[in-house]
């Protein structure tokens, strides 16, 4: 269809009768010279081919909202899991040694924000209306900042803002899932129609991630990307490790319905089949907390995403403050012994640690995107 | 492709009246136009069924990948799926030709009227515009007097919108140069449409819109103050803004950063710098989308955050380059507009090549007097103001409506003009499951740059929906359309290489 015109050279830039006429008549303003639109038809893309772009650059704005769109999926898709697979356990255990629903919304860390939205229904002995309470309330629930669909909203709002440095498939399929997981909320309210919905927001974030993988340059934005994501994984093994170390210390109990637990720990990070095949033992306690915390090869182990944060940190500038973090954080996790752990003292080492990952994502946030104003001056022009 | 006589084969599913207005793909006796035929049998072989099957596929395309724009709602911004109607708009290449003339020679002529104005006003010595009606214009900027942008051009990117009358004039209504939206959708409705027709475009010669982003980064390059590469920025009011879409889209489709006015600030050496993760960058090119007044609080509204202390100093120093520059949005004006035609004698020494629509200023005694007395069977338009809002159609407005109208104008005739009321061309539209005839207008966007000017291939054409009515914006409920340019020749020609003859030969040619 682009027609190809001889007369047009490779810069498309042809002096025409009317241009000249224009120019002669010195009707027209000095300097305004005019190409007649039938002569530069669409010969842009030569243009663009020779016109090379300069070292890339990213706004502090547009890598902070990349960072939290990585964060927020991260999140989604971690709470989507680990309610699917509580709810697996659930059904597996007998009534009275299963462990309710409250768990999960320490894990999320949503215990208060709960009560204060419940407050009247926490008196109630009716355990399915407790379940169905908190299920709601973490899919969804007004009030909960952290629930699957707040961070889905999140995520979007954040590639919404950095549409322009995040392939478009990817903002496509993150609104998307954000419209049918809308749209299908009322579906949630069963026990089979959950599975249908949590399935659909694990499928969809992992959607999101593969397009970005497989779509987008491994740029700055990426960078961030890949260490609000990092981030938020290592978070959330600790906080799983946090609540269920009650029932890692279980050791040598042999009870069946331990065994229920410690696979229920390990699938809810999509760690179960990994484990097996890197550890000899079956799950226990120390073996588990081992795996969790000091694997180099499970992306969810907690020092697998701090590996994979600090190769991030590496390429970005003036990131030695946060790659010092990651580096204290990384000695925590490397110091731990997690045979001894199992016995006592893990509810403070992991406070321990999740400070350390706090400091690493205050040490990014100061650093990259809100220096103080006054900082700007001091920043020596780059270019 | 059998040809028939009878039109009842010729459209066995839809039912038509193309009557009763000058329609831009039925002629009055019931046949398509030349460059809809292919179209037309398409639809009719389709029918009204499988459209509104085709309407719902592209409705679920266009919310998933999320094409909106924002309306404000007592003041609560509302994200809405862009509507767009499937059935698209066509205009025949050769046609298209002489209206890419027009809006280039159009476009030429208001920039030298603009940097006439803001140099030596010989304009309006010569008595071609009253000065007062330049310098007394809310869209003057005193402090631009004397700034000389690259090229001479101050209005880079032109939204004009053309209408199409009762004889099938095509007539520009407005030129809009401050800062024009809806290229975004014009690229997306023919994504979405091919997606919807696929088939269609195998068998027409549909110019394609895509090269307008390549011609827009090659334009936005070229006004670059600096040497060697340019760093280029799109300047949005943020995400809440009504355009924001479009202000991403275009970012996103130039590989350009999207920034906001706290992003950037300009030091003492009068340059612009964007606050990026490695420090300051230097920018040299702002394709902005803020209002002259939100640009600067320095020199303009001071409790503005959208804008950049510094950044008119920074221009007037020629450190960047603004795209459109400030104070080009005096030509746009509706006053101003009625002194085109005479523009573009005085400056180019030409006739103009589009048609406008007589305007009376209600400012001249004699003019208010007819328009008071004819208020029916006219459009009475704020002069200043965009996006259709405070238009007034005589004829449909109710005897309360009027008196309130002749009122307002009483009592400030300058900001009021008035244009008989145009009887717009319509389109097929799917309406209720089936194609009826509605009211269109068309956006076309050109660019004018020192190395050029190139018209989008086509334009935006916006739909009226409701049935009689005249109102396009889609602020107040208009839709869209896909617009063709249908080349017939290449059509004509065979779809297959030619053989070539062994006798001929080729040194001859």
């Amino acid at each position: 269809m682009a027609e190809a015109d001889p007369s047009v050279g490779k810069h498309g830039h042809v002096m025409t009768d009317r241009t000249e006429q224009w120019t002669e008549g010195q009707v027209v303003h000095d300097g305004l010279t005019i190409e007649p639109t039938d002569n530069v038809s669409d010969h842009a893309g030569e243009h663009d081919d020779e016109r090379e772009r300069g070292p890339g650059m990213l706004l502090a704005r547009m890598a902070e909202a990349v960072y939290w769109a990585g964060r927020h999926l991260e999140r989604a898709e971690g709470t989507a899991r680990i309610v699917q697979v509580h709810a697996d356990a659930h059904v597996d255990l007998p009534v009275g040694a299963d462990v309710g629903w409250e768990p999960l919304l320490s894990i999320v860390g949503v215990d208060s924000e709960f009560s204060h939205r419940y407050a009247s229904a926490s008196t109630s002995t009716d355990a399915r209306a407790a379940e169905e309470d908190v299920i709601e309330f973490l899919l969804h629930g007004e009030g909960n900042p952290s629930s699957i669909l707040a961070c889905l909203t999140n995520a979007r709002e954040n590639l919404r803002t950095s549409r322009p440095v995040v392939p478009r498939e990817a903002w496509e399929a993150c609104n998307n899932l954000w419209l049918t997981s809308n749209d299908h909320l009322a579906e949630a309210d069963s026990r089979e129609g959950r599975v249908r919905w949590l399935r659909r927001v694990i499928a969809g974030c992992q959607c999101i991630h593969g397009i970005l993988l497989g779509t987008m340059s491994r740029d700055e934005a990426m960078s961030f990307l890949v260490l609000g994501q990092s981030l938020e994984r290592a978070d959330l093994t600790t906080r799983v490790l946090d609540v269920r170390s009650e029932t890692l210390r279980g050791v040598g109990t042999d009870e069946p319905y331990d065994v229920v637990h410690w696979m229920a720990v390990l699938r809810s990070l999509a760690a179960y089949q990994p484990f097996r095949r890197a550890m000899p033992a079956r799950p226990q306690g120390g073996s588990t907390l081992r795996f969790l915390l000091q694997d180099d090869r499970f992306p969810r182990a907690v020092n697998a995403c701090l590996a994979e944060a600090r190769t991030q940190l590496k390429v970005l500038p003036f990131s030695e403050d946060a790659q010092d973090a990651c580096q204290t954080a990384s000695m925590i996790v490397a110091s731990a012994s997690p045979a001894r752990l199992v016995v006592d003292g893990l509810a403070a080492y992991l406070d321990e640690l999740q400070q350390a990952l706090a400091e690493v994502h205050r040490s990014v946030d100061t650093t990259f995107f809100r220096p103080t104003p006054s900082e700007w001056g001091q920043v020596s022009p780059v270019q | 492709m059998l040809a028939t006589d009878t039109p009842e084969n010729d459209m066995p599913g839809l039912p038509y009246d193309a009557s009763a207005h000058f329609d831009e793909l039925i002629q009055p006796n019931g046949r398509p136009r030349p460059a809809a035929e292919v179209l037309w049998r398409h639809l009719s072989e389709l029918g009204p069924a499988a459209l509104a099957e085709r309407q719902d596929a592209a409705d679920r395309e266009i919310r998933a990948i999320g094409i909106t724009f924002t309306v404000y709602d007592g003041g609560v911004g509302v994200d809405r799926p862009w509507p767009f109607d499937i059935v698209p708009r066509i205009i025949a290449k050769t046609e298209w030709r002489a209206i890419e003339a027009g809006l280039v020679q159009r476009l030429v002529a208001l920039n030298l009227f603009i940097d006439d104005c803001y140099h030596d006003q010989r304009a309006m010595s010569a008595g071609i515009v009253p000065s007062d009606l330049v310098t007394g214009s809310p869209n003057f900027r005193p402090e631009c007097m004397g700034v000389n942008p690259p090229g001479g051009i101050w209005a880079h990117i032109c939204g004009s919108d053309l209408v199409r009358d009762a004889q099938g004039n095509v007539l520009v209504l407005e030129d809009n140069l401050r800062v024009p939206s809806g290229v975004s959708y014009l690229l997306e409705n023919r994504m979405v449409t091919k997606r919807v027709f696929p088939e269609l475009f195998r068998h027409c010669s549909i110019e394609p819109v895509d090269p307008y982003i390549g011609r827009l980064a090659n334009m936005l390059a070229s006004v670059s103050p600096g040497t060697g590469d340019p760093t280029i920025v799109v300047l949005t009011p943020g995400i809440y803004n009504s355009a924001y879409f479009e202000h991403a889209f275009l970012a996103q489709q130039l590989g350009v950063e999207l920034v906001e006015g706290s992003d950037l600030i300009v030091l003492d050496d009068d340059c612009v710098y964007a606050r990026t993760i490695e420090g300051l960058a230097r920018v040299d090119v702002i394709y902005r989308r803020v209002d002259d007044l939100y640009l600067d609080p320095d020199i303009f509204l001071p409790d503005s955050a959208l804008g950049v202390p510094g950044l008119m100093r920074a221009w007037q120093a020629g450190r960047v380059a603004l795209v459109n520059a400030p104070g080009a949005g005096l030509a746009d004006d509706k006053k101003i507009y009625s002194y085109v035609p005479d523009l573009i004698r005085f400056f180019l020494e030409e006739e103009p090549l589009l048609d406008s629509i007589p305007t009376l200023r209600c400012s001249d005694p004699d003019s208010r007097a007819h328009v008071l007395a004819n208020l029916p069977s006219l459009v009475v338009k704020p002069a200043n103001e965009s996006g259709g809002s405070g238009i007034t159609v005589g004829s449909q407005a109710s005897e309360g409506e009027l008196a309130e109208v002749a009122r307002r104008i009483t009592e400030d005739p300058d900001r009021w003009v008035a244009q008989p009321i145009i009887d717009l061309s319509t389109a097929p539209t799917l309406c209720d499951g089936n194609v009826a005839p509605r009211h269109i207008d068309l956006r076309p966007f050109t660019l004018l740059g020192p190395e050029g000017a190139y018209v989008t291939r086509g334009g935006l054409t916006r739909v009226a929906r409701r049935e009689g009515s005249l109102v396009v914006n889609s602020s107040q409920g208009g839709g869209s359309k896909d617009t063709w340019i249908v080349d017939l020749e290449a059509e004509e020609a065979p779809q297959w290489p030619k053989p070539i003859p062994a006798s001929v030969s080729t040194a001859t040619s």
